[in-house]
């Protein structure tokens, strides 16, 4: 399941998880990865691959470039919160001229939310990564235009879809802002 | 801005920030975005969404699956089956649900009909933005209620139709469903000849459109565009026939592409695509058969055992995701939607700078951006 397990078994062992992944392009995945400590795992659908975050990009590089998977297309780029355990932050790849489809998954600790930026290697990281930056809580190092998206500017120290926080909790804050205003005028603090 | 000597004049020049929206009737909702504009040259432009951010991920997760169904059509509220069917499909895939024919039948019917209706919705207001203010937009609505009315005989609902369901469909439609289909088709075919006649061969319509706002393949692609966007600038990605599901895979249509990726070709890939659509619908009213709608085992409370899944489906505005992650239970651990509009618009930058103002407006309407969708 995570990446330490990955790194210390390596991608040979394992024969429950190989024949699983038998007529998927998870060898050419690792063949594209070399030098990248990457371990697959089966899914539904497409198969998921797990890279350290210390060798993502390189690794996300490694994939756009190779010319025989070609992922020029980031579908979708998100984070999952699995509280204690840490987040994951999930890219959906897509190679528009093969029609291949992969997981990549880069795992981080509670105690440390930093990853390397995708953005250099697709544009379309942008978006998407500002708006993970200000639901999780994920910095993403390097990042062109690390502003808040969706949520308001000034909104930097809550993060909305994490599981600690209660669905509720942004209204509560709200009203009692409103019932005691910090301010004298109103104004509040941009005095 | 700083101030700066024009390099062809002798003055000084200041470059002037002209903040739009975000309540501008051009915007299709509430979106904001500020122009850097040098004369009538635009230098830059800097988008602002997140006025329609309503938590919508948030709330999938306290929702069980079958609540959920409600929630999606109010993301894409111009294509809510389409934005069903990306859910849907993700919980039968991790529920390993088998949806009986007649089911997959009906949601395709659905589906393209539903297809023809957003872009109906947008020939309608793009039309506005180019300047045909008001004909276009009758003309479009009056088609477009067509099909919202038969929508409305089959689900109860003219815009939150919350009718498929994991497995199936939520109750049977209408006994007289096939004709009046048939119907609705006679009524948009005449439909897209009056927008031929009112859009696509007018010449001032053209005037406004050919060679502006475009860009290329490849930029279309890091941007992560698809849909009419990245069609039109000649990529044939269209997931009905790349990961064909339901039955697209038995169905025979073609891919509309284009060539320059301009604003007049998305907007010919959309009138070309409600072709297809027709053609596609009535294959499906042929193969239609009576049968059961819903596997013949549902539990009462549907739940999913721990996995995960990334749905994607070919919505009118392109591929709408559905990442779906399950911890077992009846609730989804995580749903993250991918909006074909959220990459569509990050591509308005590049697409933007370096045309005229009023062309500005243009290009934003021929993303045909639904911000439901945008913000979630």
């Amino acid at each position: 399941m995570t990446t330490d397990d990955g790194a210390q078994q390596g991608s040979e062992s394992g024969a429950a998880a190989s024949a699983a992944l038998d007529g998927t392009i998870w060898p050419e995945v690792d063949r594209a990865l070399a030098g990248v400590t990457a371990t697959a795992e089966p899914s539904v659908l497409d198969v998921i691959v797990w890279i350290p975050r210390d060798e993502i990009v390189r690794g996300l590089r490694a994939l756009k470039h190779d010319a025989n998977l070609k992922f020029d297309y980031l579908r979708s780029l998100t984070c999952v919160d699995n509280e204690e355990e840490g987040m994951d932050v999930v890219y959906h790849l897509y190679s528009i001229e093969h029609g291949y489809n992969l997981t990549v998954k880069a795992h981080l600790p509670v105690d440390d939310l930093n990853l390397d930026s995708a953005t250099p290697v697709w544009r379309a990281a942008n978006w998407y990564e500002r708006e993970a930056a200000e639901m999780f809580g994920v910095r993403f190092r390097g990042h062109p235009d690390p502003r808040t998206l969706l949520m308001p500017e000034d909104m930097t120290d809550t993060f909305p879809l994490r599981k600690d926080h209660p669905l509720a909790e942004i209204e509560v804050l709200q009203g009692e802002a409103l019932a005691f205003p910090s301010g004298a005028g109103g104004g509040g603090e941009e005095e | 801005m700083a101030t700066q000597v024009h390099p062809d004049h002798e003055f000084d020049v200041q470059d002037l920030m002209i903040n739009m929206g975000p309540q501008h009737p051009s915007t299709h909702g509430v979106f904001r975005m500020v122009l850097v504009v040098d004369g009538e040259i635009v230098r830059d432009v800097v988008p602002y969404i997140g006025y329609m951010h309503r938590g919508g991920e948030k709330l999938a997760e306290t929702m069980d699956y079958r609540q959920g169904i409600g929630w999606m059509d109010r993301t894409e509220y111009l294509a809510q089956f389409n934005a069903e069917l990306s859910y849907v499909m993700a919980v039968e895939a991790l529920a390993e649900l088998q949806v009986p024919d007649r089911a997959q039948w009906i949601r395709m019917i659905l589906c393209e009909l539903n297809r023809i209706l957003s872009h109906f919705m947008f020939t309608g207001a793009f039309g506005t933005d180019v300047g045909v203010f008001g004909t276009a937009f009758t003309y479009s609505f009056r088609e477009r209620e067509v099909i919202q009315d038969l929508f409305e005989e089959i689900t109860g609902d003219r815009m939150m139709y919350a009718y498929f369901r994991p497995g199936g469909l939520a109750w049977e439609v209408p006994d007289n469903f096939v004709p009046r289909v048939r119907e609705v088709l006679k009524s948009v075919r005449q439909g897209i000849k009056d927008m031929n006649g009112l859009l696509t061969d007018n010449e001032v319509f053209r005037a406004r459109t050919v060679g502006v706002g475009a860009i290329s393949a490849a930029d279309a692609t890091d941007w992560g565009c698809t849909g009419p966007v990245l069609r039109s600038t000649g990529v044939p990605l269209d997931l009905r026939r790349t990961e064909p599901y339901l039955k697209y895979d038995e169905i025979d249509f073609d891919v509309i592409t284009g060539t320059t990726g301009d604003v007049f070709e998305r907007f010919t890939c959309r009138i070309g695509e409600m072709w297809e659509s027709i053609r596609i619908v009535e294959q499906c009213l042929e193969r239609l058969e009576p049968g059961p709608i819903m596997p013949d085992r549902m539990p009462r409370m549907l739940r999913t055992p721990p996995g995960e899944i990334y749905m994607r489906t070919e919505a009118p505005r392109g591929e709408y995701g559905i990442y779906l992650v399950s911890k077992g239970g009846n609730r989804p651990h995580r749903l993250k939607i991918r909006s074909s509009c959220f990459a569509n618009l990050q591509a308005l930058r590049d697409m933007t700078i370096g045309s005229y103002v009023a062309d500005a407006v243009v290009i934003l309407g021929s993303l045909d951006i639904v911000l439901g969708e945008v913000d979630r």
